[in-house]
């Protein structure tokens, strides 16, 4: 790694003060949360921003907290490894902690920030497809006000998202749900940790009280598009419908065809494809089955 | 033999707690006063002439002190064959070759001017498959290859891509196959890999004008045969250079040789005397030092039909990269056991280094024995299934013993193969089938066998002083590569003094004032500098008791040398301690100092047409490693349960250390299997030059090792021991991929066995099933 090239850095205190900044100084800058990517954007890849804006003085934009009225929201300077051992979100979303517990290694998710990792819009970045798949918000500032704008419509491409250059994340939030929703984000790629997914599929949804039928189904892919993207033929297969081992296949099988893979150093499209199809069978089956209670058993049932 | 003390018992490494508090200083870390910084631009073609290079815009950069290409150091240097530039000459041969260097005040401003070189290229034809180069009809990619020097083992091919060809000829193999019942032919690829030390190259170079000395600090495995080639290629005087050699953080066989080395000293001649430091990130470590050679493997084998060898013809391909490094010793050493350590009467081996215009390959931990097991392991098995016999069965019935006359026409002692065979497999329950518990997901088991020879005839010697506190200093080249070599040498030198372990330390490597040692390759360094150190410790406490006789007033006979003190065997309190004994004789800063060196002499060259030599090496290494393993066949992923690994050390000096040697080993073995290839373009182009896409495995990806350490003593060895190494990994992909077959039933000839290959593999089976 090199070091990078001189740069100019600001740390704004209040959102006011932060989009006054942004307007001024114009387009080319970059903000700063954990670093993770920014930084090493800057020391390997040759990225040199204009300026850069770090967003750790804010206030505000750090916790996990659930509201009265039953919504979760997240800062967006929330860390990857607070998500991942929050007790209210364990309790609640265990396949959201999981989902947060795969990305790159303990030290990086103390760092990594979940505003980061969505502004940074990787099509691979693993939390996302739990957080569509619970429908999650995102809240938008700016000088002129706040803006609210479903996750599901926030990623626009590859490193591309819905805001403008003196806009900024402030947090997610997870709408309430049923007690009876259950979910799980498998994570497949060769390595067990320190890797980027091959294929990640989340899968949500509502048992019925009383036969079990899934209602509400939500089928995320990530890794394979340009953004995180919804499987909606599967969903709209199961919906309804109680979930059989052959079902969940067929299901698998309509988000293959969703799926939109490319080939690249890392897998085949075609490998890929069929992954989706795997992965989300197994995704759906193990939802049902309830949350794994230890790692041992999240990776034995992955594979 | 006396009671050992030291040797064989588990002493913890002497270079722990500088290690893991972080304190060593690595030859990475280190700077020097006044030192300037060197950066370096790569070739970004793979074959190509050079039309033009300008470097004015990069002189003229504020900052700069010196800008070098090929037309400044117009020197060549290369282990067996001389045909690599220091910098490139005239023409390109892949990505990642050393083209132009900057020293300047600060690494900004060497890349900034790096980056002002302009290099116009014209294309050659680029070669990414060693076969494809060799075809005829190939542009040579060596045009001098005729004029290159050479050292005198070296066969050229039939095509000038070819840089050596290697010959097995015993009995006739269509004779052998004649008399078979079953003859198999299968094609096995290993791609090539990266040896992913933590520690990236460096290196730093400093050319004094007034005493014509050229110094090189470097982490370099083998500092005597590099300074050696330096001297060679630069036409200095042995005596003018002098190599540091500071710790280094792994190596596996990327850091002998000339990497880095020619690129300082390139520099260093134009600095004005000051220091030069160059350094490679990991991205110029993976495309411009060393990787392992991918090998295409060929393997013919007939039996007969109660499991007896007939004969085995193999064919393999050594993709050498751009420059032959170590390719032709790796094609020798590698292709010569390839057919496994097996009894066969017919034998034939071709083995092919060849150009192409990938990035150079060379030695790299196992030294061309992977490659072979790889195939000759597995067909084995697959043998073993068609006859319908047990896979442990049909070894027992051709593996080498005790006595036994080898293919290559050497009778062979210390042969711990069997206990090996018998304990890597009894490990894993192997009688037992393993258990198919989860729907979806098979189980299998598999093993492999194999045996190494080591570098011969070669050389170490040692210096042992003993100063008036009785502090023990161990004058040894062997280089700590990570290895333990620091702890083994000084568990050797305690054990013949008699003192304690805490009394013991190793003098800092420097070309100066260190004896000579060949490499610290091969395996070699418990034999050979493990005797050379146990000679000069025998022959510094001869001095002693020879000195201590008349203060003693005994005769040496009678005194016996404990705890750091030298008595009389019947009066243990008439005592003196070492360092009294070396005060009364020698003074308040006299030193006794002993000598010792180990040659393996009646070591002999194969000959050159039918690889035959009745010593071919000092000693064999022999292992077993057998794994259990889940597939998932959904996804093709496979799972690594428990592995087993028992290795003939002939003696563990240090069995806590021999423990760890197999753990890396199999660990590194199992990343080749599963996961690590090297992409490669047509274009000759790395694709995954770095951790995110090249995968190594992790802690998590690791599963139980059971190391077993097998002693079948060497009686030249110290102790009896012969070395560990470079065989932990040899077997382990192939003990992995038998496993895989067992699960499957579907043989997998390419590495590595990831989870998309693995999953087209099952994908087609099942084609084939259906139709």
């Amino acid at each position: 790694m090199k070091r990078t090239e001189p740069f100019e850095m600001y740390q704004p205190t209040s959102l006011k003060e932060a989009s006054r900044l942004l307007k001024e100084k114009g387009p080319g800058g970059r903000f700063l949360a954990g670093g993770t990517d920014l930084v090493i954007a800057m020391k390997e890849k040759g990225l040199v921003p204009k300026y850069v804006v770090d967003l750790k003085r804010l206030p505000g934009l750090t916790g996990i907290h659930e509201n009265k009225d039953g919504r979760i929201t997240i800062g967006a300077l929330t860390t990857m490894r607070e998500i991942e051992t929050s007790p209210v979100l364990t309790k609640k979303y265990p396949f959201l902690c999981q989902s947060a517990a795969e990305v790159g290694s303990i030290q990086i998710r103390n760092r990594a920030t979940v505003g980061g990792n969505m502004s940074n819009a990787t099509p691979s970045a693993d939390v996302a497809p739990s957080l569509i798949a619970l429908q999650a918000k995102t809240t938008i500032a700016s000088a002129a006000g706040e803006r609210t704008v479903a996750l599901e419509e926030f990623f626009r491409g590859p490193g591309q998202n819905v805001m403008s250059t003196d806009e900024i994340l402030t947090e997610v939030t997870i709408p309430k749900t049923s007690s009876r929703l259950v979910g799980e984000y498998i994570k497949f790629s060769p390595r067990e940790m320190m890797d980027l997914a091959y294929v990640g599929v989340a899968v949500v949804y509502t048992l019925g009280e009383k036969e079990k039928t899934c209602e509400a189904v939500h089928i995320v892919l990530g890794a394979v598009a340009p953004t995180p993207i919804r499987a909606k033929k599967a969903e709209d297969a199961l919906e309804g419908q109680i979930l059989s081992e052959a079902l969940a296949e067929k299901v698998g099988a309509l988000a293959a065809e969703e799926a939109k893979p490319i080939s690249d150093v890392r897998s085949s499209a075609e490998y890929r494809r069929a992954m989706v199809g795997a992965m989300t069978k197994r995704a759906l089956l193990n939802a049902a089955v309830g949350p794994a209670k230890s790692w041992v058993e999240r990776r034995d049932r992955r594979y | 033999m006396a009671e050992l003390t030291v040797v064989g018992k588990p002493v913890t490494r002497v270079d722990a707690n500088e290690k893991v508090t972080g304190e060593a200083i690595y030859g990475y870390d280190l700077v020097l006063p006044n030192m300037l910084y060197g950066k370096t631009l790569f070739s970004t073609k793979a074959h190509a002439r050079i039309k033009r290079i300008s470097t004015e815009k990069a002189k003229a950069f504020p900052g700069v002190v010196a800008v070098v290409t090929g037309a400044d150091v117009p020197w060549t240097h290369g282990e067996s064959i001389k045909d690599k530039p220091f910098l490139a000459q005239g023409k390109v041969r892949f990505i990642g070759e050393p083209v132009a260097a900057v020293a300047a005040e600060d690494e900004d401003i060497a890349q900034a001017a790096v980056k002002l070189i302009e290099v116009e290229y014209e294309d050659l034809p680029v070669y990414v498959d060693p076969e494809e180069a060799c075809k005829s009809g190939a542009v040579a990619i060596h045009e001098d290859f005729p004029k290159y020097r050479k050292v005198d083992f070296i066969v050229p091919g039939a095509h000038a891509n070819i840089a050596e060809h290697f010959k097995l000829r015993t009995g006739d193999v269509a004779q052998g196959f004649k008399e078979s019942d079953l003859v198999l032919e299968e094609k096995y690829f290993v791609p090539m890999i990266q040896h992913a030390a933590m520690e990236p190259h460096s290196a730093h170079a400093q050319f004094d004008k007034e005493t014509g000395r050229l110094t090189i600090w470097v982490a370099n495995d083998a500092p005597f045969r590099a300074l050696h080639e330096i001297a060679e290629a630069l036409g200095m005087p042995k005596e003018k250079i002098r190599f540091i050699n500071p710790l280094q953080g792994g190596g596996f066989g990327s850091k002998g040789g000339l990497k880095v080395e020619p690129i300082a000293v390139a520099l260093a001649f134009h600095t004005n005397g000051r220091p030069v430091r160059v350094k490679f990130n990991r991205e110029e470590t993976f495309i411009s030092t060393l990787t392992r050679h991918e090998a295409v493997v060929y393997s013919k084998t007939g039996v007969k039909k109660d499991g007896t060898l007939m004969a085995r013809e193999m064919t393999i391909y050594w993709g050498a990269g751009a420059y032959a490094e170590k390719s032709p010793t790796v094609c020798i050493r590698g292709s010569l056991p390839a057919p496994g350590p097996y009894r066969i009467p017919h034998v034939k081996v071709d083995g092919y280094a060849v150009y192409t215009n990938k990035p150079v390959a060379g030695s790299y931990r196992g030294y061309g024995i992977p490659q072979g097991a790889w195939a000759g392991e597995q067909q084995m098995d697959e043998i073993a299934k068609r006859l319908d016999m047990d896979a442990v069965e049909i070894r027992l019935k051709n593996i080498f013993v005790e006595g036994d006359i080898s293919y290559w026409g050497e009778q062979l002692h210390a042969v711990g193969l069997k206990e090996t065979l018998t304990k890597a497999t009894e490990a894993i329950e192997w009688g037992n089938k393993p258990h198919q518990i989860k729907p979806g997901v098979k189980n299998g088991k598999g093993f492999a066998c194999i045996q190494k020879p080591t570098r011969s005839p070669t050389t170490s010697a040692a210096g042992v002083m003993v100063n008036t506190k009785g502090d023990i200093t161990v004058l040894a080249g062997t280089v700590e590569i990570g290895q333990g070599c620091n702890t083994i040498l000084s568990q050797v030198a305690a054990e013949e003094l008699k003192v304690p372990m805490a009394k013991v330390q190793m003098h800092p490597l420097d070309t100066d004032v260190i004896p000579y040692d060949a490499s610290t390759t091969s395996s070699r360094s418990t034999y050979h500098m493990g005797n050379a150190v146990r000679r000069a410790s025998i022959h510094a406490r001869e001095q002693i008791m020879e000195a201590a006789s008349p203060m003693l007033e005994a005769k040496t006979q009678d005194l016996d040398c404990v705890d750091g003190k030298v008595f009389l065997k019947d009066q243990p309190q008439m005592a003196l301690t070492l360092g009294e004994v070396v005060r009364r004789k020698f003074g308040p800063e006299g030193v006794v100092r002993g000598d010792g060196s180990y040659t393996y002499e009646i070591g002999k060259d194969l000959d050159l047409e039918t690889g035959h030599s009745d010593h071919a090496s000092a000693f064999y290494m022999y292992a077993t490693q057998a794994a259990e393993v889940e597939v998932d066949e959904d996804s093709g992923r496979i799972r690594i349960l428990r592995m087993s690994a028992a290795h003939d050390v002939g003696k563990a000096i240090n069995p806590l250390n021999c423990v760890a040697q197999i753990e890396g080993g199999v660990v590194m073995g199992i990343g080749s299997a599963l996961h690590e290839e090297m992409v490669i373009d047509q274009t000759g182009k790395v694709r995954n030059p770095s951790f995110l896409d090249y995968h190594l495995v992790t802690s998590l990806d690791t599963p139980e090792l059971i190391s077993i350490i097998v002693e079948c003593a060497e009686p030249e060895g110290p102790y009896g021991a012969k070395g560990l190494g470079e065989p932990g990994l040899a077997p382990t992909p192939a003990a992995i991929g038998n496993a895989v077959a067992d699960a499957l039933g579907i043989r997998i000839y390419d590495l590595p066995l990831k989870p998309e290959n693995v999953y087209w593999a099952i994908q087609n089976k099942k084609k084939k099933d259906a139709a």
